[in-house]
């Protein structure tokens, strides 16, 4: 999921449960069924969750742009001068 | 909402607080309901009145207890518990409170009902003190709720009285 993808999944995962809360504490009571809102609710929480938790593609819009290989190439990272050892190594061309 | 598992994580934390504020607002929904029970209950005899070897007094009743406990009864209440109590006073005790009948009402269906039975529990006094005496009994229920505050009250029936000699 990219960024803009994961803040509308949290978003969405928020209203949702509010919504489902409120819906099923709303119909339970009015019909007086205790049975009932715990249903409406649980089944709310399941939607919720496939919804927003998996990896779908409609959360992928906005990807990321990844600096191509080649451009990298051609701008090297700066050498930093220190006494400790690199623990990466730096492209150098 | 970086990964997988701490979307699940966001997501099953948040539905189990929404979940706990609907419980709380269930049970306060219950103090909206004003119940009006009715209750009744007859001594039809007095099957005996012994005093025990160990010098307590004892005595068997048969009940007939009616009452009425539906209005009680919300979309939040599990079952209802109640039960009879004999209460007196002695020169010992200020308040003596004894146990002789109880029952659980599972729905509102049940809870309109009457029952002729003996004393489920032993009536049995802490001394010989039951000759001649005069004896409330009590109706006591507790309202068990699916989630939330347990409510309990009681009505109070006087007027009852023991025999003067054992029989």
């Amino acid at each position: 999921m990219d960024w803009e993808g994961q803040k509308r999944s949290e978003i969405f995962m928020l209203i949702s449960l509010v919504v489902f809360g409120v819906v099923a504490f709303g119909v339970g009571y009015a019909i007086g069924s205790f049975q009932i809102m715990m249903l409406i609710y649980g089944s709310g929480v399941v939607l919720t969750a496939l919804i927003t938790v998996p990896n779908w593609p409609f959360f992928n819009r906005h990807p990321l742009k990844w600096l191509d290989p080649s451009e990298a190439d051609r701008h090297p990272k700066p050498q930093v001068n220190t006494a400790a050892p690199k623990k990466k190594a730096s492209k150098q061309k | 909402m970086h990964s997988f598992g701490y979307r699940a994580n966001a997501l099953v934390t948040f539905a189990v607080t929404i979940l706990a504020v609907m419980c709380s607002l269930a049970s306060l929904s219950d103090n909206f309901n004003v119940p009006t029970p009715t209750a009744d209950v007859k001594v039809l005899n007095i099957n005996w009145f012994q005093k025990q070897p160990n010098g307590n007094d004892e005595v068997s009743l048969t009940l007939n207890i009616s009452a009425d406990l539906s209005s009680m009864f919300t979309w939040n209440t599990k079952q209802v518990f109640v039960f009879v109590a004999a209460e007196y006073e002695t020169a010992q005790n200020a308040l003596n409170q004894v146990s002789l009948w109880d029952g659980i009402i599972p729905s509102k269906e049940h809870a309109k009902f009457w029952i002729h039975t003996t004393n489920k529990y032993r009536f049995i006094d802490q001394g010989s003190n039951l000759r001649g005496k005069d004896f409330n009994l009590t109706l006591h229920w507790h309202v068990m709720p699916k989630t939330g505050k347990m409510f309990a009250d009681k009505i109070v029936m006087t007027g009852y009285r023991l025999p003067e000699e054992y029989r």
